[in-house]
């Protein structure tokens, strides 16, 4: 451990909560309603991550909002936090660029000008997650685009990508990303899918079937076609090991959507050299965490997509229990509040993995959850 | 799996150092080679360096090191039949006080005497050596157009894929855990996969080369000390072609081929912690430093930060020689620095010396007793 003076300049927060979507948003609500002094940066223009962009209506359960828009609930998160806003100060625009393990510090920048850092006490890392590409050739033109940016384009900013597009993947982002630019007047040329079945839910792909978008199934994008820009693609069937057979087809686009899966941010976790763990049914490297979301280190919490792909949802569960562990590692407000709360979120997320997709997320835990680190 | 029980020689190490005295040897006619390398090719200090590359030094050996180790990167693709990423835009050297600068040039004057054509430049040369530079408080600028800067994963991996080539065997996440001797002799190793025997056995261990000799039983005065480095994102090439040095400014900056700029520098107090970690306060010191010298790098963006393990001796001269007291047991270690671009050199010499042949470059006076007469070689030349 390197000692040095006192540091000038250098900003302290009781905690830290890196992220303001659904999981940092609610961690940060639930810790300032114990008590804590919350600051929370966001790379963002907006508060609410994905939830933003997302005009659809939620599954899930009653108790996270199943039936409201996802947008609709980013607001209501946002007028929680109005409630607190004399504990939670918000940086949007702000980059958390690093943690420095020796010391605890994270370097953030705002915009492209403003540098601090800042010394929390805790930290809550809910940075989301990354859209998958794929590699083909060509994949760097412009008009090659991963699905959330295409959602982003379109439900944020009213931008349509583009005229015609080819949708790789046929998960629930793939079909429903689909289904929203169809509605904004786009056109789908059609959805290539590696596997030999739609992954998503049957709704959607009904819904994008019934308007005439033929979906691909074991095929892949060979390669993206053209000189500047995308002008077409050629996909091709492939067999079980994923190697590609048959004749080629060329499809004219201009948009090349990449709905291929998300993959945990976990940059940070790596620089505060937490214990992680590969887990396919996570979506990638997770950190090792308790039931609190405390990871093996011990002012660090992780919750939400940054904790393993899952759905929004949980997420705000996730970092409601983050924002509790966060609180009770402080010794903010009584146990048996903790206690009465931690209880009730375990068990909305219980309800919430209850189902078929939710045995996957369960085996996924296992391999990545300890009951309490040892202190 | 097959594990193999014996070799002729085991080299410890995959970085620019094994990589190079494995295939130099193996060049060289011997057969049944193995470089055991504790995580992958190229994974330790050579991967993690500045990669500079210069004849600009202030002792006679080291200028005879560094003249021959230009050479050599001069025809070491046709020699590997791979390229090393060479650019060879110059070391421009930069002193902001008036005795750094007579010191400049007082090395100039050796080198000049030993063949090396570095010359004193005017500020307005210098800008044209490097158009990004802004050093108007520099007393002095010392150029040798020969210097410059290479791959470092291109070079190893080019001796790595050359000494393949010629039979050498490698075998990556196969960590030394013990060096057997017997009677004065060393008789292999241990590894957390099996042992081999093995008549030679050669420690390039960079970082950890102070530890591979005390299992066997030699003592070296070596620390590793954890040096930091930074990229920021591309620019257009051309801002600074040649590499930067000054060692009262504390830095060394160079351009890569795509237009990244790396730059790293030797905060105060380098903890020995092997722990390879990061410090913003020298992400804060290194990107003002950038800013100052070369304008052109504000408002562009760091990419990343890392760190590596200079491998430091009393005199910041490297250990080249066998053994006194274990016959068979070679060390190449306590680069200080500058491992990699020694690395072509000292591997030549020290399969030489393997082979009981005299070294072509003298390296007598890099045994490690040096330290206990006390005959250091003090190199004043270094960031």
């Amino acid at each position: 451990m390197r000692t040095r003076g006192k540091v000038k300049g250098l900003r302290q927060t009781e905690v830290l909560v890196i992220g303001g979507g659904p999981a940092g948003l609610s961690a940060s609500l639930e810790a300032a309603s114990l008590g804590c002094q919350v600051t929370l940066v966001d790379s963002d223009l907006a508060l609410g991550g994905q939830l933003i962009k997302q005009t659809h209506k939620f599954f899930g359960s009653k108790d996270e909002r199943a039936g409201t828009r996802g947008f609709k609930i980013s607001e209501i998160l946002l007028e929680e936090l109005e409630r607190y806003k004399d504990r939670v100060k918000v940086h949007m625009n702000c980059t958390a660029t690093g943690f420095y393990r020796e010391d605890g510090v994270v370097s953030c920048v705002i915009g492209e000008d403003e540098y601090f850092r800042i010394k929390p006490g805790k930290i809550v890392m809910a940075t989301g997650a990354q859209e998958r590409l794929l590699p083909f050739p060509n994949n760097h033109l412009p008009g090659v685009y991963g699905a959330g940016a295409v959602q982003t384009l379109m439900n944020v900013y009213g931008v349509a990508p583009g005229k015609r597009v080819l949708m790789v993947g046929a998960g629930n982002i793939g079909l429903i990303v689909s289904y929203q630019l169809m509605q904004a007047g786009v056109e789908i040329a059609g959805i290539v899918e590696a596997m030999d079945r739609v992954g998503g839910y049957w709704v959607h792909a009904a819904k994008v079937r019934r308007m005439g978008v033929p979906i691909y199934l074991r095929h892949t994008i060979k390669e993206a076609l053209g000189d500047r820009v995308v002008a077409g693609a050629v996909i091709q069937e492939i067999d079980d090991r994923f190697q590609p057979v048959g004749k080629e087809i060329q499809i004219d686009v201009d948009i090349i959507c990449m709905a291929v899966g998300l993959t945990p941010t976990c940059e940070l976790l790596w620089q505060a050299g937490c214990e992680m763990v590969f887990v396919p049914q996570l979506c990638g490297h997770v950190a090792q965490r308790d039931l609190f979301m405390r990871t093996s280190h011990p002012d660090i919490w992780v919750a939400g997509d940054a904790a393993g792909i899952e759905e929004a949802s949980a997420a705000m569960v996730e970092g409601r229990i983050a924002g509790v562990g966060v609180a009770r590692s402080l010794g903010k407000d009584d146990s048996s509040e903790h206690s009465k709360r931690l209880e009730e979120y375990r068990r909305r997320l219980a309800d919430l993995r209850g189902g078929e997709v939710g045995q996957k997320i369960c085996q996924g835990l296992e391999c990545c959850t300890v009951n309490e680190w040892g202190v | 799996m097959f594990w193999r029980r014996t070799a002729d020689v085991v080299v410890i190490g995959a970085g620019v150092q094994g990589c190079s005295i494995a295939y130099n040897l193996a060049k060289m006619g011997v057969k049944d080679i193995v470089v055991l390398e504790k995580g992958t090719i190229c994974s330790g200090s050579t991967g993690r360096c500045g990669a500079g590359i210069r004849a600009q030094w202030g002792t006679e050996m080291n200028c005879r090191f560094g003249l021959a180790a230009v050479e050599k990167f001069e025809q070491l693709h046709d020699e590997l039949g791979m390229d090393c990423g060479l650019n060879q835009s110059g070391y421009l050297m930069v002193a902001y006080k008036d005795s750094e600068f007579e010191q400049l040039q007082k090395s100039m004057k050796l080198q000049n005497s030993l063949g090396i054509n570095t010359r004193v430049v005017t500020y307005d040369e210098a800008k044209e050596i490097c158009p990004g530079l802004a050093a108007e408080d520099a007393v002095g600028f010392t150029f040798h157009e020969r210097d410059g800067h290479a791959d470092p994963f291109l070079t190893t991996f080019a001796y790595m894929e050359a000494a393949k080539r010629l039979g050498v065997e490698f075998l990556r996440f196969t960590e030394v855990t013990d060096v057997k001797t017997v009677a004065g002799r060393v008789a292999g190793v241990a590894t957390n996969r099996g042992d081999i025997d093995a008549p030679v056995v050669v420690n390039a261990a960079g970082g950890y080369s102070q530890f591979i000799a005390k299992m066997a039983g030699v003592e070296i005065p070596n620390l590793s000390e954890r040096h930091e480095i930074l990229i920021t994102e591309p620019v257009e090439p051309g801002v600074c072609p040649p590499m930067l040095m000054s060692f009262s400014g504390n830095y060394y900056i160079q351009q890569r081929p795509h237009g990244s700029i790396i730059g790293g520098c030797s905060p105060e107090g380098h903890p020995q912690d092997y722990d390879l970690g990061n410090s913003w306060d020298f992400l804060e010191m290194m990107s003002r430093t950038f800013v100052r010298l070369l304008p052109r790098t504000k408002g562009v963006r760091v990419v990343r930060q890392w760190s590596g393990l200079y491998n430091m001796t009393p005199d910041r001269q490297p250990v080249l020689c066998e053994a006194d007291n274990v016959k068979g047991f070679f060390l190449s270690c306590g680069y200080s620095g500058h491992g990699f671009m020694f690395g072509p050199i000292s591997g030549e010499l020290l399969a030489q010396l393997i082979l009981g042949q005299e070294p072509w470059i003298p390296i007598g006076m890099l045994h490690y007793s040096r330290f206990e007469r006390g005959e250091l070689l003090i190199e004043p030349a270094v960031v």
